[in-house]
């Protein structure tokens, strides 16, 4: 074969890619813009309940993980999110409260020795996530 | 000056006013001076008071409680692990006490009968890195989580839950497992039985932990459904 020829199907097949390419990429622009948008519109995504909102961290204030208690009876305050779920668990009590007010104070039973305690908030508007805390507390008598 | 003389008449006053109160506020001590053994007794007693409420009030500040699993007892000295931490326990002849709580009670023991692998909780108060044992309490070590139920096997009583922290717990609900629904309404908690069980639910769980699962697979004591309909009302 000539030296001529195998230049000319080089190049043949070279602009053929090309060509493809090009033709490739614009028929997925056409088929883009003259599909149906499934996903919501902007004005709908920027929904104006939730630009700019913040939801209030759970913090807790007391009790503080590994505290030692002489009593039996402690109590959990802080603060959370108006109107969210308060699940306070431990494994002698489940505490289920709505959260009316921003702050909290609840009254907890502990056990004898050694307490896990889990705290969970669920905040009313549900696409937010839940906040949750796990402290251990000691409850040892002092008549021990 | 007519002012000046006023003024020191005044200060003179204040004066005779104030050394006369003291005195009069010194009249009892000088009458229990009368009963010198008296006054002794109760300065002592005073001081002991003294030096046992700042006592007790250091032993607080040191005071520190542990848990984990015993790992080794060696004479007077233990050692506890728990999710990789290593604690040394001293025990103290005179004044460590040992219980074992059982369920609302507790029971003295020896510490010779704490054995390897017993859940442990220790108070005691921190000299390098040394707790001094006060109380002893050998208990069941309990875990505490929640998560999303992924799956549930009606056949063997089993839920798989996935926690926020992508754990994922294989949970047998047995016939002792207290099972309990929150009412959405009402947000009280309602004893339901497993057929309640919803894949997609909220689930609050409470398992014993005894160090020897395979699996992450745990008999359940408690679970607290929060149903899925809560979320989406």
């Amino acid at each position: 074969m000539k030296k001529e020829t195998i230049i000319a199907i080089f190049l043949g097949l070279l602009f053929g890619g090309v060509v493809a390419v090009f033709i490739s990429l614009k028929s997925k622009d056409i088929e883009l813009s003259t599909n149906k948008v499934i996903a919501p519109s902007k004005e709908k995504i920027l929904s104006p309940n939730l630009t700019g909102t913040e939801i209030q961290t759970l913090e807790l204030s007391e009790p503080v993980n590994n505290a030692i208690f002489e009593k039996d009876i402690i109590r959990f305050k802080g603060t959370a999110a108006k109107n969210s779920l308060i699940i306070i668990q431990s494994p002698i009590k489940d505490l289920v409260v709505k959260n009316i007010q921003g702050k909290f104070n609840l009254e907890f039973p502990l056990a004898l020795g050694e307490n896990s305690i889990k705290i969970v908030v669920y905040p009313k508007e549900k696409q937010f996530k839940p906040q949750e805390k796990f402290i251990k507390v000691y409850y040892i008598d002092s008549e021990l | 000056m007519k002012n000046t003389i006023k003024n020191c008449f005044i200060v003179l006053l204040f004066y005779c006013f104030f050394t006369s109160s003291i005195a009069l506020g010194q009249t009892p001590s000088s009458t229990a001076s009368s009963s010198p053994t008296i006054a002794v007794d109760k300065d002592i007693q005073q001081l002991k008071d003294k030096i046992a409420n700042k006592v007790s009030e250091i032993r607080k500040q040191n005071n520190k409680a542990v848990s984990g699993f015993v790992q080794s007892i060696d004479g007077n000295m233990m050692k506890l692990t728990n999710n990789g931490e290593v604690n040394q326990v001293k025990f103290d002849d005179t004044l460590t006490k040992v219980f074992k709580v059982l369920g609302t009670t507790k029971k003295e023991i020896k510490t010779d009968d704490i054995a390897k692998d017993d859940y442990v909780i220790v108070s005691g108060v921190v000299t390098d890195n040394i707790i001094t044992a006060n109380v002893v309490l050998i208990d069941e070590n309990f875990l505490v989580d929640s998560g999303k139920i992924t799956e549930i096997n009606k056949e063997s009583y089993n839920i798989k839950v996935l926690t926020s922290d992508k754990n994922t717990y294989s949970l047998d609900v047995e016939t002792g497992t207290k099972q309990y629904m929150v009412n959405i309404k009402t947000l009280l908690r309602e004893a339901i039985g497993f057929s309640k069980l919803k894949e997609g639910d909220t689930v609050h769980f409470v398992v014993k932990k005894t160090g020897k699962e395979k699996n992450n697979n745990y008999s359940a004591v408690k679970i607290l459904i929060i149903p899925q309909e809560y979320f989406i009302k």
